[in-house]
């Protein structure tokens, strides 16, 4: 038996949803609806007293982490491998994923969350959201949300989050000049977590990521967007949010 | 071949030389004292992802000319190189344990007690040298994060209350391991792993800089957790590798906090 608890087909929730698409496994999808903050209900924190997304559960194992849970996919299941044999190549994935997960997406994220998620729980009852935040179990999580819904993020703290995802951007345009995938020569997890990181880096960032200035990103998200498996998991997204995504469907 | 650059064995470069001499795999060490900014000097190893140091200051393990750098992916590294070592557990529900205590200590326990090393023993360390000389070896460090990172150390920026957040964030990591600890032997699961490896070389430096999160009477399991990896050979061959005889007094600004808050 396999749930995958899951919201948008983006970041987090769609990192294990693509690299069980690519493996052909098949799953039970909860989808968790981050906006109406399901994930904090006491059905939800029975599972996984985190109160974070995505949540995979396998039989009786419960896993919380996504850039580990996809590892762990890779190993648990049959189909094709999404990582390097290489044991360098490996190590080489997984920097590239911290990279993605530690540098990467925080400030991206704090970007989005400040144009997309705050707005779109802000209009709500003010009791009723801090009631919701009390809920959330994790300090940190209670802080960004708080700052999220109440646009509580600092012009400096969004300046130095701008600063950071044009250097990242740089950082991995260079990157994809050298080999075409982000661990090499085959595609792999660190594709998967790159592609739910930036797939909406053209739109969101429209001057930094283009044809002209970043034609290596702009080649690997369009195949990577082709791939059988994200287009079947970005049909599971629900908000204008994930619909972007066909931006990256090429000019006949 | 391989090549491992590291500092005393303390924290980041502890993990790197126990998870070596566990896998009883051949390195030439090559020492190297970070507080004189070597690994910044142009004949020092070097690639994209060793220059970003997202841990800011760390091991380099070079396989044929290859830089392998972030500590615990450097330790998996090795664990996945030499397996008949045992150092990743058999099961993929462990081995999925393994890499999620990689990720929470590396971004949960490690932040909070490089500052509080730092701001102990190697911030007293920079102020005794010439601030001019050291404000232009700082300003010549990129990228910025890990300039930054040296910087903090000598601008104030750790005042008592900074501390004292330090110390209230590290009590949810220091609270998960011990609970981990009374479910199951080792963090994850039955077998000794990279992640012991990991905590290890993270938790033993606490009892002496926060008594109070880490001791016999806060911390029981914890306690014997130490005392118990303390005494594993490789442990105690890593650790004869200090030529200072004062490892845990070798700290290196490490991960930056969450940016969130």
């Amino acid at each position: 038996m396999l749930t995958l608890y899951h919201w948008e087909p983006n970041a987090n929730s769609g990192k294990p949803m693509l690299a069980l698409a690519e493996k052909g496994v098949a799953y039970e999808s909860r989808y968790t609806d981050l906006l109406r903050f399901d994930q904090h209900q006491p059905e939800y924190l029975k599972i996984n007293p985190d109160g974070t997304i995505p949540t995979l559960v396998h039989d009786d194992k419960v896993f919380t982490e996504s850039t580990p849970i996809m590892e762990y996919v890779d190993e648990a299941f049959d189909g094709p491998p999404l990582r390097p044999q290489d044991p360098v190549r490996r190590w080489q994935m997984r920097w590239w994923m911290r990279f993605f997960d530690s540098y990467f997406a925080p400030s991206l994220s704090m970007i989005g969350w400040s144009v997309f998620v705050g707005p779109a729980v802000r209009d709500r009852d003010r009791k009723e959201l801090e009631a919701a935040i009390d809920r959330i179990p994790l300090e940190a999580r209670r802080i960004a949300w708080r700052k999220a819904m109440f646009n509580q993020f600092s012009e400096a703290e969004l300046t130095e989050s701008r600063r950071r995802v044009l250097f990242a951007t740089g950082v991995l345009e260079r990157h994809l000049s050298s080999q075409p995938w982000i661990a090499g020569d085959s595609y792999s997890l660190g594709d998967i977590n790159g592609f739910n990181l930036g797939y909406a880096l053209p739109l969101s960032q429209p001057e930094h990521c283009n044809d002209q200035k970043t034609p290596y990103i702009m080649e690997w998200l369009r195949k990577i967007y082709e791939r059988p498996a994200t287009q079947a998991t970005w049909t599971k997204g629900r908000t204008a949010l994930t619909s972007r995504v066909t931006f990256l469907k090429r000019q006949s | 071949m391989l090549e491992l650059y590291h500092w005393e064995p303390n924290t980041f470069f502890l993990k790197a030389l126990v998870t070596l001499k566990e896998a009883r795999a051949e390195f030439t060490s090559r020492y190297f004292d970070p507080t004189t900014f070597a690994q910044f000097t142009p004949d020092f190893p070097r690639n994209v992802e060793s220059a970003l140091q997202l841990e800011r200051e760390g091991p380099l393990l070079v396989k044929d000319g290859t830089v392998i750098s972030s500590s615990f992916f450097l330790c998996e590294y090795v664990a996945e190189a030499f397996p008949q070592a045992g150092l990743l557990p058999a099961a993929a529900y462990d081995r999925y344990r393994t890499r999620a205590w990689g990720q929470y200590l590396a971004l949960q326990l490690g932040p909070g007690v490089c500052a509080l090393g730092c701001v102990k023993y190697l911030a007293p360390l920079l102020a005794r040298r010439s601030k001019a000389e050291l404000s232009a070896q700082l300003a010549r460090i990129e990228p910025i994060e890990r300039r930054n990172a040296w910087s903090a150390l000598i601008d104030g920026s750790y005042d008592a209350a900074g501390i004292a957040a330090i110390l209230e964030r590290l009590k949810a990591p220091v609270k998960r391991i011990e609970e981990a600890l009374g479910r199951s032997a080792w963090l994850a699961g039955a077998s000794y792993s990279i992640a012991d490896i990991d905590a290890y070389a993270m938790l033993s430096v606490l009892p002496d800089l926060a008594p109070e999160l880490a001791s016999a009477a806060a911390t029981p399991r914890i306690s014997k957790f130490l005392q118990t990896v303390g005494q594993r050979p490789a442990v105690r061959e890593a650790l004869a590798m200090s030529r200072t005889g004062k490892p845990h007094e070798a700290f290196v600004p490490g991960v930056e906090p969450s940016r969130w808050g």
